[in-house]
């Protein structure tokens, strides 16, 4: 079987399954929206924490979310013969990757949504926006495949994600963050185009090696 | 060979010590608080080699599955943790006095807090792993990751606009008084000999509790 139809199958694999159970977007999302919510109640729902209770609420989605397609195949106990079929695990990583990066787009829009009706924060720049979220949840996702699968084996795994998750984000975070003030002002982006960019690359280039190594039996 | 090792470090701590309590002049702004930068500074170089130390064992372990790299490994990521730790403690000490608060949200002090939850994500999957073997591999990938944060924390300074002073000494030059640079030159070299006498006791601990 080719690469790519290893990739394709994988993914389509985890799609059908979150399709039939949602058992990642809703419970993610809800999620999101609380921790929304919280952030709004705190904050006094100004326009101005509108990026930041977005972003953190994406990020602190995206731990659960990514997560969960390990979880799945723990308790189903289809990680072993996953493991067993014949081809490089790198397209289990990057199967999985593009499975995890529809799950986030998918929470990114729906909590957008919810951040513009709670904040009555400005929908200028989407261009940026729509830009920004797609490079974050690519980098998000080779993040989350690689720490699911990394977590998937430890006691605690899933206190151990959002330690190892949120820390290793952050520049996620505040590039995002940054990105949909200067959406919303127009003001010159600086260098937070290239915070992205790098971190997509480094994740994108080392999580499919550690991706590899971190899941031998 | 041990013995020379603890003995010569034990002395150029306390070469460093005397220089940074009595060697050195108060500055004309941080007054008596600059002889803090003269643990803090070594102890951050210490973290980078430390985390340096880590990531190359962590590498090797994970090509040859040797545990003599583990050993290291282990050691270097505690370390890079200790250090770590202790230069956010330093920098938090010499932060009240000197700029009016513990804590501000810096890019350069909140990579360093970031270097640190990651190595001590890397030392809780290596005890929670469902199995030894496994818990060593799974912490040599984090330590592996984890290396990726030390340029993003020494360029932090440069990249950003930040409260945290650019580098003092760089391929630039040396923006620093010489009877302040012998002092920090002096406890930047023991730090970075303690370092290195407690890598190879910490690897040497590691390696007699594997024979077991």
């Amino acid at each position: 079987m080719k690469a790519w139809r290893r990739v394709a199958a994988v993914a389509r694999k985890d799609l059908l399954l979150e399709w039939r159970g949602r058992d990642a977007v809703l419970p993610a999302g809800s999620f999101g929206f609380a921790v929304l919510l919280v952030l709004g109640l705190v904050s006094g729902g100004g326009g101005e924490a509108a990026p930041s209770a977005l972003w953190v609420s994406v990020l602190l989605a995206a731990v659960l979310a990514a997560g969960r397609g390990a979880d799945r195949e723990g308790e189903e106990g289809t990680r072993e013969v996953l493991l067993l079929y014949p081809g490089s695990r790198e397209d289990l990583f990057w199967g999985r990757w593009l499975a995890l990066c529809v799950v986030l787009l998918v929470l990114a829009a729906g909590l957008w949504c919810a951040q513009v009706l709670l904040f009555d924060a400005p929908t200028r720049g989407a261009g940026v926006l729509i830009l920004a979220a797609l490079l974050a949840t690519a980098g998000l996702g080779a993040a989350g495949t690689l720490l699911a699968a990394l977590v998937a084996h430890v006691r605690a795994g899933p206190l151990l994600m959002p330690l190892l998750f949120l820390p290793a984000t952050v520049p996620v975070l505040l590039a995002g963050v940054r990105l949909s003030e200067t959406a919303a002002s127009g003001a010159p982006a600086g260098p937070w185009w290239g915070v992205l960019v790098v971190f997509d690359l480094l994740f994108l280039l080392v999580g499919p090696v550690l991706f590899e190594l971190v899941v031998e039996g | 060979m041990r013995a020379f090792a603890v003995g010569g470090t034990a002395a150029l701590l306390s070469v460093g010590l005397f220089l940074a309590l009595w060697g050195s002049p108060p500055d004309a702004y941080q007054g008596e608080y600059v002889r803090i930068m003269y643990v803090h500074v070594p102890a951050a170089v210490s973290a980078y080699g430390a985390a340096a130390v880590a990531f190359g064992a962590g590498a090797l372990y994970l090509w040859r599955r040797d545990r003599r790299w583990d050993f290291v490994g282990r050691a270097g990521a505690e370390l890079a943790a200790l250090f770590s730790g202790l230069t956010l403690l330093t920098g938090m000490l010499w932060g009240k006095p000197v700029w009016g608060v513990w804590w501000a949200w810096d890019a350069r002090l909140v990579t360093t807090a970031v270097l640190f939850l990651l190595y001590v994500g890397c030392l809780l999957v290596r005890d929670l792993a469902d199995d030894p073997e496994r818990g060593r591999r799974l912490s040599a990938a984090v330590a592996v990751l984890a290396f990726l944060d030390v340029p993003v924390v020494h360029y932090s300074v440069v990249w950003f606009r930040t409260l945290h002073q650019g580098p003092s000494i760089s391929l630039q030059g040396v923006k620093l008084a010489p009877e302040f640079l012998l002092p920090l030159a002096v406890n930047a070299v023991a730090y970075l000999a303690l370092l290195s006498v407690l890598l190879a006791e910490r690897a040497r601990l590691a390696s007699l509790e594997g024979e077991r």
